[in-house]
């Protein structure tokens, strides 16, 4: 899924280079100055609906933050910083994306197992262990 | 003694199935020798950076300590508590690469996605920048997320250089580090201030980078990378345009007018450059040069603009102090 979506993001790049490069926009008037992003991404077509949507994902990521353990005076401060399509998928990736963690917790029955892929050099769960080159 | 034969056989028969599924892992990596860039520098050999601070993790805590590593090195003072505040997700007891970008961002630096090599991530630190990287330490099935910081590297003892968990410049054979950076599918960055090109820089990812500077509200920042792109890569539009929409969004409209005419005098078939420049021109009362800015933008694109500008009501200056336009069409 991860996979898909990066490779997904990689074709829209090409497809935003070969709309700027071909056709200079097509789609309907809009009347204000044309944001630097629309230069550089396909350009969406309404841009009112999607503001709507991103105060209503706003108001549920700030939800699930708190229901996550973060403090509500950090809330704000933290969503601040994320451009509209990071916002989009914040709430799934809250989800799901794997959270970066270090090493806690190891089951004991993983330990034999582990302690031979980190001697493999496959994994390195264990600082106290190094691998055999 | 037959109980412990018995024991003896199932450590035998989880070793050979381990070696069975690890054969995939055996082939070992190697080393890049071309930088990721035509610059001239030398990955093939080894490269460490000293001067990258180190702060030891607490539980589950990787990624404010990583973060707090890649700001530091660039001269913000970001203590790993408050970064903690940030970033960490105490329900989910980690921190997630997007609230590290977005972090970064807020301190007014680019973050920079690496593509998904080793001689990229090699490029840059051979260039001076740490690599923010992701690793799953453990297997697909059972992952283990954990961010660490690329600070160095030997081909000639085959080592990645990182500072990692409450590790200082730990040193992880190749393969170690390959197999654990594959399984979090390569994701690396690097976090730089706006005016500093990454080594292995490519315009639109670049452009992209200093555009979410800019609608995340960090507009000296997105200026600066906007300046940085249009002297990197001048044929890119977005770069000029980008400056001229800061200044635009700041209220600076003689600036804005000057930004967009650069770009319409570099790129003069570029209609969208013509909007913006017709709604700089507005602001800085030259009405009628606004209307000819306009006029162009429609004949270029009548179907995304038309001739149809808001006529400014307050003073109308002299035609001898508005810019004489050039439309590529008449």
């Amino acid at each position: 899924m991860k996979k898909m979506r990066s490779y997904l993001r990689q074709v829209s790049i090409v497809m935003a280079i070969l709309m700027t490069m071909t056709t200079l926009w097509s789609s309907s008037a809009v009347a204000g100055v044309v944001g630097t992003g629309e230069v550089l991404t396909e350009q969406r077509a309404d841009l009112d609906r999607e503001s709507l949507i991103n105060m209503l994902e706003k108001q549920e990521v700030k939800e699930v933050l708190v229901s996550m353990g973060v403090d509500q005076a950090q809330v704000e401060d933290r969503i601040q910083s994320l451009t509209p399509g990071e916002l989009a998928s914040f709430k799934q990736q809250l989800a799901e994306a794997p959270a970066g963690e270090g090493v806690v917790g190891v089951i004991v029955l993983f330990l034999l197992v582990f302690i031979i892929t980190d001697m493999l050099c496959a994994t390195n769960v264990f600082p106290f262990i190094n691998c055999i080159r | 003694m037959p109980a412990l034969a018995v024991k003896q056989q199932i450590i035998a028969a989880i070793t050979s199935i381990l070696v069975v599924l690890l054969t995939g892992c055996a082939s070992a990596p190697s080393w890049p020798t071309q930088p990721a860039s035509d610059q001239a520098l030398d990955i093939t050999k080894g490269h460490v950076l000293s001067d990258v601070p180190f702060f030891p993790q607490e539980r589950y805590q990787c990624g404010p300590a990583a973060l707090a590593m890649m700001l530091n090195t660039q001269g913000r003072d970001a203590k790993v508590e408050s970064l903690v505040h940030k970033v960490y997700l105490p329900g989910r007891e980690g921190t997630l690469q997007v609230e590290l970008v977005a972090a970064a961002r807020s301190y007014n630096l680019l973050v920079y996605p690496l593509k998904t090599q080793l001689s990229d991530v090699l490029t840059e630190v051979a260039a001076g920048n740490p690599v923010l990287v992701m690793q799953n330490l453990g297997f697909d099935w059972w992952p283990q997320w954990h961010f660490a910081v690329v600070i160095g590297f030997d081909p000639a003892l085959d080592v990645v250089i990182l500072h990692t968990d409450t590790r200082r410049a730990n040193q992880q054979p190749l393969r170690a580090f390959m197999n654990t950076w594959q399984r979090a599918d390569q994701w690396a960055v690097v976090m730089l201030p706006p005016d500093h090109l990454p080594a292995t820089a490519e315009p639109v990812p670049f452009l992209t980078a200093a555009n979410d500077l800019e609608v995340t509200g960090r507009l000296s920042a997105a200026d600066a990378a906007y300046r940085t792109a249009a002297s990197a890569w001048p044929a890119q539009p977005a770069a000029w345009l980008g400056r001229g929409n800061i200044a635009y969004q700041q209220e600076r409209w003689q600036d804005a007018v000057e930004h967009y005419q650069q770009t319409v005098s570099r790129f003069p078939s570029m209609a969208s450059g013509w909007n913006n420049l017709a709604y700089a021109l507005s602001e800085t009362s030259c009405q009628s040069a606004a209307n000819k800015a306009m006029d162009c933008a429609a004949r270029l694109d009548d179907e995304r603009f038309d001739d149809n500008l808001k006529a400014n009501d307050g003073v109308h200056r002299p035609a001898d102090q508005c810019p004489e336009l050039h439309c590529p069409v008449d």
